[in-house]
Parts: structure tokens; C-alpha cells; sequence
């Protein structure tokens, strides 16, 4: 198939976009997943709410963005932001209490 | 430097200084992007927490798993923070139809990687130096 077909099926569906992006969602939602599932063993009280943000994350990634929704898609992404910053945060003071 | 234009045909073009709907498909193309470098910070911030965790001590340098796992961290909550005002200054391009500027993001993040590798490196020949005297 050669890429002027390609670009003419995107043009046929944008919804390939959209769902490359759903399934970018997933791939973020499961390795939130991953690192509290990870620490559910060590670090229960830091694995249990990973493991519920990522629930949430899969949920955010489910609802499709429309055009002009722009603002509740940066809420999205400033979501992600804070949990990723939180998740580091975590990891910061588990690094520093233990394994000395 | 890529252009914001609509790929599917001439849009309407905005007036200076007007803003409007982007065409969806670099939208996405911009979350996506903005979901592959949270993805990177998340995995520098468990690569970070493994070393202080699972790394066995290095014998006669104390301290050296959070020298290297510390910094590592760090380089993963940066990375969330940048990725995320380059998704904003993407998006505000593509809505002004301007220019993306070039990203920092992978030069910043090879950089740091690069001067990890070689402190863990060091200290792991620190202490092999230390532990055969």
C-alpha cells in the first residue's frame, strides 16, 4: 500500500486517530497499573491508590474528545501531570526513609 | 519545524493573532505524545525507586543505590512537567496555525541519562577499587 492510500484512509476515517489515542490512553492506564501493582506487596498504602488512579486514567482514555473540548482534555492531561508527580513524590520518600 | 496546516485541505486560514479548532488529528497526535513521555517519566521514576530498592549494596560506597536512583526520580517528575507545557505551547501553535518549536525534551532527557550512566558508572569502579584494598 503506498502512503498516498494511507493518508487517504485517515482522511476516509479520523477515527483511527482517535483510536490510536484510546489505545494510547490504555498503555498509560496499565503502567500506572503496573507500578501500583508493584508496590501493593512492599507498599500497600502507596500500590492501592496507584492502582485506583489507574482505573481512573482507563475511564479518562475511554471518553472521546470532541473538537472544541479542549479545556476538559487539558484537565485530562493535567491529571496524568499530578499523578505521575505524586507516583514521583512517593517513590522519593520511599527512596529516602528506606534501604540505607 | 512542521507546520500546523490542515492535511486534509486548505482550512480557513486564521487572521493574525486568531485562534481556532485545530484539526482533530494533530490534537491527538499531540496527546499521544504528551502520553508517551508520562509513560517515559513514570518508567524513570520505578527504574529510580528499583535501584534504591532491589540494587544490592555497593560495598564500601554507602549510599551510592540513591545516588544513582535519587536523581533518576527527579529526571522523571521534570520530564512530566516539561512534557506537559510542551503539549500546552503544541497546542496553542496548532490553534495560532504557527510552527511547533523543536523539543528540548529528548536532548534534556539523553543528557541526564547519559551523566547518570556514567556516575553509577564511577561508583560502581569506585567500589570495586574500595572493596579489593
Amino acid at each position: 500500500m503506498s502512503p498516498a492510500s494511507i493518508d487517504d484512509i485517515e482522511d476516509v476515517d479520523p477515527g483511527l486517530a482517535r483510536e490510536r489515542t484510546e489505545l494510547a490512553w490504555t498503555r498509560t492506564a496499565i503502567s500506572f497499573a503496573a507500578v501500583g501493582g508493584a508496590l501493593l506487596r512492599s507498599h500497600p498504602a502507596a500500590g492501592v491508590p496507584i492502582l485506583a488512579l489507574s482505573l481512573l486514567i482507563w475511564e479518562l482514555g475511554r471518553r472521546p474528545g470532541k473538537p472544541g473540548t479542549g479545556h476538559a482534555r487539558a484537565r485530562h492531561l493535567q491529571l496524568i501531570t499530578v499523578v505521575v508527580l505524586g507516583v514521583s513524590l512517593t517513590a522519593l520518600v520511599i527512596t529516602l526513609i528506606t534501604g540505607w | 519545524m512542521t507546520s500546523a496546516a490542515s492535511p486534509t485541505g486548505p482550512a480557513a486560514t486564521p487572521r493574525p493573532g486568531k485562534e481556532r479548532e485545530p484539526d482533530a488529528r494533530f490534537t491527538f497526535a499531540n496527546e499521544r505524545t504528551f502520553l508517551a513521555w508520562s509513560r517515559t517519566a513514570l518508567a524513570l521514576v520505578v527504574g529510580g525507586l528499583a535501584v534504591a530498592q532491589l540494587l544490592p549494596p555497593f560495598p564500601g560506597v554507602p549510599g551510592a543505590r540513591h545516588i544513582i536512583g535519587i536523581p533518576l526520580i527527579l529526571l522523571g517528575a521534570a520530564v512530566a512537567v516539561f512534557s506537559y507545557a510542551e503539549w500546552q505551547a503544541n497546542q496553542r501553535a496548532l490553534r495560532r496555525d504557527e510552527p511547533l518549536r523543536r523539543s528540548p525534551l529528548p536532548r534534556f532527557l539523553a543528557a541526564t541519562i547519559a551523566v547518570i550512566a556514567l556516575l553509577a558508572a564511577a561508583l560502581a569502579l569506585l567500589s570495586a577499587v574500595t572493596s579489593h584494598r
